[in-house]
């Protein structure tokens, strides 16, 4: 733009440098024109063939000059200015012929005098009509160019401005794509970090793309601490497996040894009430060891879109005699149009029927289990809320129940359930809560981010 | 073998507690243990057994280390200092064996491991009653 205006004065300047070249060169006309008139006015004084001599010499010098000048002077004059240089010419060429037809045949016609002094007037006016009329335009050229200077400077100035807008509100725009970013990240929402910047190439996407990567990092980190946790607390798990297993595998042992010395005065009945004690200890193994492979394994995860309607609705009837035999009410509120979540539907399931067996356990004397399901748009999390009247937590077991092998069902329970649900849900990058009071009931709130569209 | 049956003779049996929160160990150990003229009560919550060791005392007490309320360190430190005659022995898992050892060098007759054999335990129990018995045999 800038680029264009220079050369626009440039060339604007030298059409005014050649203008005023030309008005010179009228003006040197002017000039010699003037000086011609004087022999004029000699020759109306003297009235002598001499001086008439000098007027046509001094005029065929002029017409000389006149022709030479104009191939230089015609392209930089307008049409008006051209035709009175033409005009200038043929007058004088006239002029001459006139004066010279006086000196050939040496008569002097009646009204020569009239003649050649209209003439020569016509001459000067023609020539100072040329004069004035482009040093007008000289001026006009001018002006036009300061009016057209300041005009497209005044362009540039709004168009800068405009620019200026444009690129501040999408910096603007990008630094609030980065704030919300650095939220993601700080709320440990990793997988959500991943934004194309809206302007391609610049300093911001570079930052875009650093918190980006920080957070895959941050991401892959979490994992590994999450695994090196579960390794930390492998030892922790080992003594705590060893205990747990030690119980029903002496039980069992137990009961085969009595089984084996007291066999001869066992009744068919007693004896398979001992068989059915050790069938029921294996089977408290068996649970042990299936709860401590899903804590420990990395399950490939199998992400499907789903509806969190549906897979509530399937861990209900999982559990559903078990609701019917405890006395509990099941109350579910879950809109139609929830936006779907990118989940393992069996691992969900696993979750809920997890919370849905606890709650069931805290109401012996039966309650109520409310499950409700919402979604907040802020933060684009889909919200489970599973309530029950039950027993109960004890405040100063709130901050234990996720550990693995915390439970308060001595043998009845492996302790491993909600272990098992909270690494489920970090690993669907949601969170899982609980809230309790003891004698009303527990509340356990489950966040899923919302499929993103 | 004699000395159960003297034991048997005894009027004066002597008495044991059982506790542990697993109700097959208390279910197997009982009869197991009368059967050597021995007088057992049984427990799985301990804090009953903790209320019935303020009434009355026990000449030994056998128990499991890992309980859900009171654990057996504590339960045991609570024993000994209501009856210094008290035998304890306790139950723990292999697991624990060496810790458990560890912590409880003073006051504690003999450690048995889970899983156990009710011989094992009938002879530890026979020692400790020997050990109660002794000088005044
Ligand atoms: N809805 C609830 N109401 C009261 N207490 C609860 C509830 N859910 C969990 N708890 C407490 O948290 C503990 C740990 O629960 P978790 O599901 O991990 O193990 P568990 O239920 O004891 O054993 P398992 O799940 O193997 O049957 C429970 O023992 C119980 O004390
Ligand atoms: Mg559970």
């Amino acid at each position: 733009m800038i680029f264009i205006i220079g050369i626009f004065v440039y060339l604007s300047f030298n059409n005014v440098l050649s203008k005023l070249r030309s008005i010179e060169i009228i003006d040197d006309v002017n000039i010699a024109l003037l000086e011609m008139r004087k022999a004029e006015k000699n020759y109306f004084l003297y009235r002598d063939a001499n001086a008439l001599k000098e007027l046509a010499k001094l005029g065929e010098e002029r017409y000389e000059i006149i022709q030479v000048s104009k191939s230089y002077v015609v392209p930089i004059l307008n049409k008006s200015g051209r035709k009175n240089y033409d005009r200038l010419l043929d007058i004088l060429k006239e002029y001459l012929s006139l004066a010279n037809n006086a000196i050939k045949t040496k008569e002097v016609p009646r009204d020569f005098e009239a003649k050649l002094r209209t003439m020569g007037q016509d001459l000067t006016s023609v020539s100072e009509l040329l004069l004035k009329q482009e040093r007008e335009n000289v001026s006009r050229t001018i002006n036009n160019n300061v009016l057209m200077l300041i005009t497209s400077l005044g362009v540039i100035l709004v168009i800068q401005l405009i620019l200026w807008q444009y690129f501040f509100s999408l910096i603007i725009q990008e630094l609030t794509v980065m704030e919300r970013m650095i939220k993601m990240v700080s709320e440990g929402r990793f997988h959500e970090v991943a934004v194309k910047p809206i302007l391609p190439h610049n300093e911001i996407e570079i930052a875009i793309k650093a918190i980006s990567d920080m957070a895959r990092k941050l991401e892959k980190r979490e994992d590994d601490i999450l695994q090196a946790g579960k390794l930390a607390s492998l030892g922790v798990l080992i003594s705590g497996v060893a205990h747990e297993l030690g119980n029903p595998l002496n039980n069992i042992s137990l009961m085969a040894q009595t089984y084996l010395s007291v066999y001869d005065m066992l009744g068919d009945e007693e004896k398979k009430n001992f068989m059915g004690d050790i069938y029921n200890q294996t089977e408290r193994i068996r649970k042990i060891v299936e709860n401590l492979l899903d804590f420990s394994r990395q399950k490939k995860q199998e992400l499907q879109e789903c509806d969190l309607k549906e897979i509530v609705r399937v861990s209900l009837s999982l559990v559903a005699n078990h609701l019917k035999l405890a006395k509990v009410k099941q109350h579910v509120a879950i809109p139609e149009n929830l936006p779907p979540v990118q989940v393992d539907a069996s691992q969900i399931e696993q979750v809920l029927v997890n919370l849905f067996i606890n709650a069931i356990q805290a109401m012996p004397e039966g309650g109520d289990l409310d499950v409700n399901g919402s979604y907040d748009p802020q933060s684009a999390n889909l919200i489970l809320e599973i309530r029950d009247t039950g027993i109960g937590i004890q405040k100063d077991y709130l901050p234990n129940i996720f550990d693995p092998f915390f439970t308060t069902k001595s043998t009845k329970g492996t302790g491993l359930g909600l272990s098992v649900s909270y690494g489920i849900i970090r690993q669907h990058h949601g969170d899982i809560s609980v809230e309790s009071e003891e004698g009303q009931g527990t509340r356990f709130i489950i966040k899923l981010p919302a499929m993103k569209k | 073998m004699d000395q159960t049956q003297e034991e048997n003779m005894s009027p004066d049996k002597l008495r044991i507690m059982v506790l542990d929160d697993e109700p097959i160990v208390c279910k197997r150990l009982k009869p197991a243990l009368e059967k050597l003229g021995y007088e057992v009560d049984t427990f799985t919550q301990s804090p009953e057994a903790m209320h019935q060791i303020q009434q009355t005392s026990y000449d030994i007490i056998i128990t499991d280390l890992k309980m859900k309320e009171i654990d057996g360190m504590q339960f045991l430190t609570e024993a000994k200092k209501r009856h210094p005659g008290t035998e304890v022995i306790v139950i723990t898992g292999f697991a624990t064996m060496e810790t458990a050892k560890q912590s409880f060098q003073k006051g504690v007759f003999d450690f048995i491991a889970k899983p156990f054999k009710l011989s094992e335990i009938q002879e530890v129990v026979n020692r400790a009653a020997a050990k109660i018995r002794g000088p005044a045999a």
